[in-house]
């Protein structure tokens, strides 16, 4: 289903060259769902963006269902591709209500002069919304800005998956939220990539989360993948093997910390990191 | 009679006032060629008119003329990534030099020449003394549902989503520019329109009509936003044509008694200016009187 193909991408930080991807090749069947964990730097995020179209990359190629799509400006990717970012904020439109957010995502990239919320549209959101079992349904014309982190974030999934993309990328969609809101995005989130048979990729800081969701599991270091493990592989899997794993790799302990713990403080800066790493952990190794 | 004017004049700048509330709060894009295109669609509606075209033919250039007009200002924002604000100045002082040259001299007088508020008074046999209050109020009302209609089409949705998260819509398989553009150039054929209609109810087109009209016209949104609090679409468009009307109501009534106040009609843009200003500080000055950081 979609296949990144010795993808090579470096950024000018000043004089410096940082090499974000370096030769990554990757492929995911119909359906599989892969999770990617790595630390900060690693490429994960560069990834996403390289498959979305937000960068070219310097490299290499990205099919995605037969399609080069290598070359393709993101909006007309977006009909292969739902995206769901860290921010809750990102995904929808706060001044726009329920059904209307839902109603321009079920349109996807038609924009013609039907009315916006069609009466025969208003049933099938209706129930997809029903089926998050927020209660979401209730308030229909309530606008997105009343909704809250989590109430946003699943609503954003929904969106991203209700047209069937060939693809389906999280980036740390559920970092932003509080632990009960990210277990309740993380279940509406496999059951609707479930149901609806989406090619999925992850991006995760928690290694719980990464172990527990999908099939696949891909850790990426300095730009290259560093280990990519199916599904048998992966049920025996412990958090404590990924930790070793990182050791191996010269991953600080103190990065990890914050890896393991899943506290999701990652900021766009690297404060968040450090200051979380000098807090005391409750999960320790035994 | 003075506020029957008023309001008259209140209807005829509430297209304008639309226009301003599209590409400001829709589109959340400070477009200022809106100083350039209400003249524009003055002029073209005066040439049109004076060549022997139908006042309704005139009305139907100046929207065009203004769709053009916005249109380039959105390319210049979009395709040229000049900043919004410069790229609207761009357009309206190349208007002004464009508008010149449309009407061969600073002012055009259209005295004894057909209108379209008048001719459709006279179809429509509106009783006398009523006609432009009504035949304006049927051209500010239809232009006011077509454009409630279009913001609740796909486009039109699309459109508001715009305003408020660009990177939603490009996610969602539409490349926000196209979007930014066609909306400046309906907000502009509308204040071209307007212009039209400005031109033809006081017998002429001037060059320098369209100083301040992006303060008038934001003036006009703020204030009914002040009277009517609005929380959807619907509302919130009669709530600008509302406001056009207070705003000038609030003209009128200042050019009557501001003389008693010792105001003259020369300060006229200065209170205007300091009505959107007062408007634009409000949350500001609300939360540091309630302590808090704005």
């Amino acid at each position: 289903m979609l296949e990144v193909q010795e993808v090579t991408k470096t950024f000018a930080l000043g004089a410096e060259r940082v090499v974000a991807l370096a030769d990554v090749t990757l492929a995911l069947g119909e359906g599989e769902v892969a999770t990617v964990i790595g630390s900060n730097g690693a490429g994960k995020t560069t990834l996403l963006n390289v498959i979305a179209g937000v960068c070219r990359p310097d490299r290499g190629r990205v099919v995605l269902a037969g399609w080069d799509i290598t070359r393709w400006p993101v909006h007309k990717r977006a009909h292969l591709i739902g995206r769901v970012f860290q921010d809750p904020l990102r995904g929808t439109a706060a001044g726009m209500t329920v059904l209307e957010n839902l109603a321009l995502a079920s349109r996807k990239g038609r924009r013609g002069l039907w009315p916006l919320v069609h009466r025969h549209r208003r049933q099938s959101l209706y129930a997809a919304v029903a089926q998050l079992g927020m209660g979401l349904e209730k308030r229909l014309q309530e606008k997105v800005a009343h909704l809250s982190g989590g109430e946003r974030q699943a609503l954003t999934v929904l969106m991203a998956t209700l047209t069937r993309p060939k693809l389906l990328l999280l980036d740390e969609h559920t970092a932003a939220l509080d632990p009960a809101n990210a277990e309740k995005v993380v279940r509406i989130t496999e059951e609707l990539v479930r149901e609806n048979r989406i090619t999925t990729i992850m991006v995760t800081h928690r290694m719980d989360q990464a172990i527990a969701v999908g099939e696949r599991l891909v850790m990426m270091h300095k730009g290259r993948v560093v280990l990519d493990l199916g599904a048998g592989e992966k049920r025996r899997l412990q958090v404590e093997d990924l930790v070793a794993l990182f050791r191996s790799l010269g991953v600080s302990d103190d990065a990890l910390l914050l890896v393991r713990n899943g506290s999701g403080c990652k900021g766009d800066g690297d404060l968040g990191h450090l200051l979380a790493s000098r807090q005391p952990t409750s999960t320790a190794r035994p | 009679m003075l506020f029957l004017h008023a309001v008259e004049q209140g209807l005829i700048y509430g297209l304008m006032a639309l226009g301003v509330y599209l590409s400001f709060r829709v589109l959340s894009f400070p477009d200022l060629s809106v100083d350039g295109t209400l003249p524009l669609g003055a002029a073209v509606a005066a040439l049109l008119v004076l060549r022997g075209f139908s006042p309704y033919v005139a009305l139907l250039g100046a929207f065009g003329a203004g769709l053009v007009a916005g249109a380039f200002t959105g390319a210049l924002a979009t395709r040229l990534r000049i900043p919004g604000l410069l790229a609207g100045v761009l357009t309206m002082i190349m208007l002004y030099s464009l508008n010149l040259r449309i009407m061969g001299r600073p002012n055009l007088s259209l005295l004894g020449r057909p209108s379209a508020l008048l001719r459709l008074a006279t179809t429509l046999a509106v009783p006398k003394g009523y006609e432009v209050l009504v035949t304006s109020g049927i051209f500010a009302g239809g232009a006011l549902l077509l454009l409630l209609l279009f913001l609740f089409t796909e486009l039109g949705g699309a459109m508001r989503a715009v305003g408020q998260n660009p990177d939603m819509v490009r996610t969602l398989g539409i490349a926000p520019e196209n979007l930014v553009v066609l909306g400046l150039a309906l907000a502009n054929g509308l204040v071209a329109l307007s212009g039209a209609f400005v031109a033809q109810y006081s017998g002429f087109a001037d060059v320098g009509m369209g100083i301040g009209t992006i303060v008038a016209g934001l003036a006009s949104v703020m204030i009914g936003e002040l009277l009517l609090r609005p929380r959807g679409i619907c509302t919130h468009l009669v709530a600008v044509m509302v406001g056009s009307v207070g705003y000038r109501l609030a003209i009128s009534l200042a050019l009557r008694y501001g003389a008693t106040l010792g105001f003259t009609a020369s300060d006229l843009r200065l209170l205007t200016a300091l009505v959107v200003l007062g408007a634009l500080a409000a949350p500001v000055i609300r939360a540091a009187l309630r302590g808090e950081e704005a």
